[in-house]
């Protein structure tokens, strides 16, 4: 299953793409995709805790718009927005 | 009435007089509107522009959700409302945000355009990268979103 992740504000400094994409085996929660990506700034950013950080207090929004829980499961195919602490205006 | 818009500084400019003639309207006696702009400095950091980003699609989402909540919340039915905020770049003194807003009487029209930046500030998905003089740029803290 392929999940686009797709990245906004602070987490951009995680890609030069507007994304990243990630495989993954079997059906996910919110939950273990944030400590996925969590494993991924581990080996691509030797665990820069500033990123972990941005990471661990971020919402994660779904395809069709909705923020979504920690609970909420990933079964196929789909884009997900990963939404760092917001200060517009 | 409502009108929303992200403005893609790449492609188009905010323009002002769009706000002013949307409100337009014999029908209310009060009108405000805010410009959200760049300032100088910021934590003792000399700012030379601000770099926004957004997830346009929720942002709109936001903005109707605030409007559509203003009747129950503050019991304003009567009134004219337009949002736009860019992205992209803006440099020092420009413009990032419009809120226009036209009620019957003013003490509401000031109550609508103070709740809806307040709103905006804590639930729209918008970020700032700040950069400063040095050549340095750094994203600010917000405040983070909770799933409802």
């Amino acid at each position: 299953m392929k999940i686009k992740l797709e990245l906004f504000g602070a987490s951009r400094d995680l890609s030069n793409k507007e994304f990243l994409e990630l495989n993954i085996k079997e059906n996910i929660s919110i939950k273990d995709l944030r400590n996925k990506i969590i494993n991924y700034v581990d080996e691509k950013f030797k665990g820069n805790e500033n990123y972990k950080k941005i990471i661990k207090s971020s919402a994660f929004c779904s395809e069709d718009n909705n923020i979504v829980s920690d609970n909420y499961q990933i079964t196929k195919d789909q884009k997900i927005g990963i939404i760092p602490p917001i200060g517009g205006g | 009435m409502l009108h929303t818009k992200i403005i893609d500084l790449s492609k188009e400019k905010i323009k002002p007089e769009n706000a002013e003639e949307f409100i337009a309207s014999s029908k209310f006696g009060a009108s405000i509107v805010f410009y959200g702009t760049v300032r100088e400095n910021n934590e003792n950091k000399k700012v030379t522009g601000i770099t926004y980003d957004s997830h346009d699609q929720l942002v709109i989402k936001s903005f109707k959700e605030i409007y559509n909540e203003v009747d129950e919340k503050l019991n304003i039915k009567d009134k004219s409302v337009f949002i736009e905020h860019v992205k992209g770049y803006v440099g020092l003194g420009e413009i990032s945000i419009i809120i226009a807003v036209a009620c019957p009487h003013r003490s509401e029209a000031y109550d609508l355009s103070r709740y809806i930046i307040e709103e905006i500030k804590k639930r729209s998905p918008i970020w700032k990268k700040e950069h400063y003089e040095n050549k340095e740029s750094e994203w600010l803290k917000g405040n983070p979103i909770q799933a409802n």
